[in-house]
C-alpha cells in the first residue's frame, strides 16, 4: 500500500515500548516462527495468505489478527491440524 | 477464508470467532500440538528469544560503537551481518543493511508490503510502524510523516526512504548528536533511540 | 563487490520495473511498477517470492533500486529505494 492516500495521521504515540500489546500477539508470532522453522510453510506463503484475506478483513482487523487468520488459512489448506 | 475443522460441536469460529482471540490462539496451538506439528517447548523457545534478547539496545550498541570506532563504522556500513556478529548479535536470519545519516542526508525505513523489521536488533516493532498510515505515507511524504513525529529537518537535508521488500532488513545509523563528545560507547548507547534507528527521530 | 555469474544487472544500471498487476503474490510494490530507477546495490540470491508462495523455490539475484519520488508520485524531492528481484526488471 505504499503511496496510497487516505490513511490519515501516523499513530506516532502507538509506540509498543512494552513489546507486544498482548500475550496472544507474541504467541501468534511464535507459532508462525515454529511452523516456518519446521518447514510447514514459508514466509511468502504466509504473506500470500495475509494478502488473500478479504479486503474488509484485511483493512478491518489488527496486524496480529491478520497473521492469526493467515496461519489458520494455511493450517486448513495444508491439513496441518 | 476456507472453512475450519471443528472437532467440538457448537463452535463456529469463522474469521472473527465467537471465542476471545486469546482462546482462539491457544486452541490453534493445541490443535497443532495434537497433530504433532508444534510443541509448547518450541513455542516457548521462540518467546524466550524474543523477550530475552530482541531489544533496541542491540541496535543502539552497534550505533554507539560505530560513533566511537571508525573501523567498526566501516564494517557496519559494508557488512551489517559481520558487524552484528562482532557484538554477539549474530547470526542474523536476514541480510542487515545499515544506512548512515549525514549532515545532508536523513534515512527512513519502512516496509510498505507487510511491516518487515529487524526484530532481533530493535525488538518487536512499534504499532505505528505497522500502521496503514506509516506504510502508505512514508514513501510518499516522508517529511510530513517526520513532522508527525516532531522532527523538522532543515530544508537542505535530503531524505532517502528504504522499502524493505526482500530478505534484507534495514537500520539507520544516526548522526552522532552534538554535545556527546566526552561520552564513551556505553554512555552513547543510551543516546540512541529506537526511532532513531528506524529514521523517525534524528538520533 | 565480487562478480556473481548470471546476475544480469550491475550497480549503476538503469532499470524499469515491469508493469502489470499479477493476481499472485509478488514483492514488487504497485507504486514502482512501470517506473525506472537506478541500481544502487546488488543483494543476495534469494528465492523469488512469487514462486515461494506456490511452494516452489526459485533463487534469483535481488537488487536495491533507487527511484526519484517525483517520478513515482509526481512530487517530492526524496528518493525511495526498493529491493527488487531480477525478473521484476527490464533494462531501461
Amino acid at each position: 500500500m505504499g503511496g496510497q492516500t487516505g490513511f490519515g495521521a501516523v499513530p506516532a504515540g502507538d509506540d509498543g515500548s512494552a513489546g507486544f500489546g498482548a500475550d496472544w500477539e507474541a504467541h501468534v508470532y511464535a507459532l508462525a516462527a515454529v511452523l516456518r522453522q519446521r518447514g510447514l510453510f514459508n514466509s511468502d506463503e504466509l504473506r500470500d495468505a495475509i494478502e488473500r484475506l478479504p479486503p474488509a478483513e484485511y483493512l478491518g482487523t489488527s496486524y496480529w489478527a491478520r497473521w492469526l487468520a493467515a496461519i489458520e488459512t494455511l493450517v486448513a489448506e495444508k491439513g496441518l491440524a | 477464508m476456507t472453512g475450519h475443522d471443528h472437532d467440538h460441536g457448537g463452535h463456529d469460529h469463522g474469521e472473527h470467532g465467537d471465542l476471545p482471540v486469546a482462546a482462539r490462539v491457544r486452541r490453534l496451538e493445541e490443535r497443532l500440538i495434537a497433530a504433532g506439528n508444534a510443541t509448547d517447548s518450541e513455542i516457548d523457545a521462540v518467546l524466550a528469544r524474543l523477550y530475552d534478547s530482541a531489544a533496541p539496545v542491540n541496535g543502539a550498541r552497534m550505533a554507539a560503537r560505530a560513533w566511537t570506532d571508525p573501523d567498526y563504522r566501516g564494517l557496519l556500513l559494508s557488512d551489517g551481518n559481520a558487524a552484528a556478529a562482532e557484538l554477539g548479535f549474530g547470526p542474523l536470519t536476514y541480510q542487515l543493511r545499515v544506512v548512515a545519516n549525514t549532515a545532508g542526508l536523513h534515512n527512513m525505513i519502512v516496509c510498505t508490503l507487510c511491516s518487515c523489521y529487524p526484530i532481533s536488533l530493535l525488538g518487536p516493532s512499534p504499532g505505528w510502524y505497522k500502521s496503514f498510515a506509516y506504510r502508505s505515507r512514508a514513501v510518499r511524504e516522508p517529511r510530513a510523516v517526520l513532522r508527525e513525529f516532531g522532527v523538522t529537518l532543515a530544508g537542505d537535508v535530503r531524505i532517502a526512504v528504504w522499502d524493505s521488500t526482500s530478505e534484507a532488513r534495514y537500520m539507520v545509523l544516526p548522526s552522532r548528536p552534538a554535545g556527546t563528545e566526552g561520552m564513551d560507547a556505553d554512555a552513547l548507547t543510551g543516546v540512541v533511540t529506537r526511532n532513531g534507528l528506524i529514521g523517525t527521530a534524528v538520533a | 563487490m565480487s562478480e556473481r555469474a548470471g546476475a544480469r544487472y550491475a550497480v549503476g544500471d538503469r532499470v524499469r520495473v515491469r508493469p502489470g498487476d499479477p493476481d499472485h503474490h509478488t514483492r514488487a510494490p504497485r507504486y514502482v511498477r512501470g517506473h525506472a530507477g537506478e541500481i544502487v546495490a546488488r543483494l543476495g540470491e534469494w528465492a523469488l517470492p512469487d514462486a515461494s508462495a506456490a511452494g516452489i523455490i526459485a533463487p534469483e539475484t535481488c537488487y536495491a533500486v533507487r527511484f526519484a519520488a517525483a517520478d513515482l508520485f509526481g512530487g517530492g524531492e526524496h528518493t525511495v529505494t526498493v529491493d527488487l528481484w531480477e525478473s521484476y526488471l527490464d533494462r531501461a
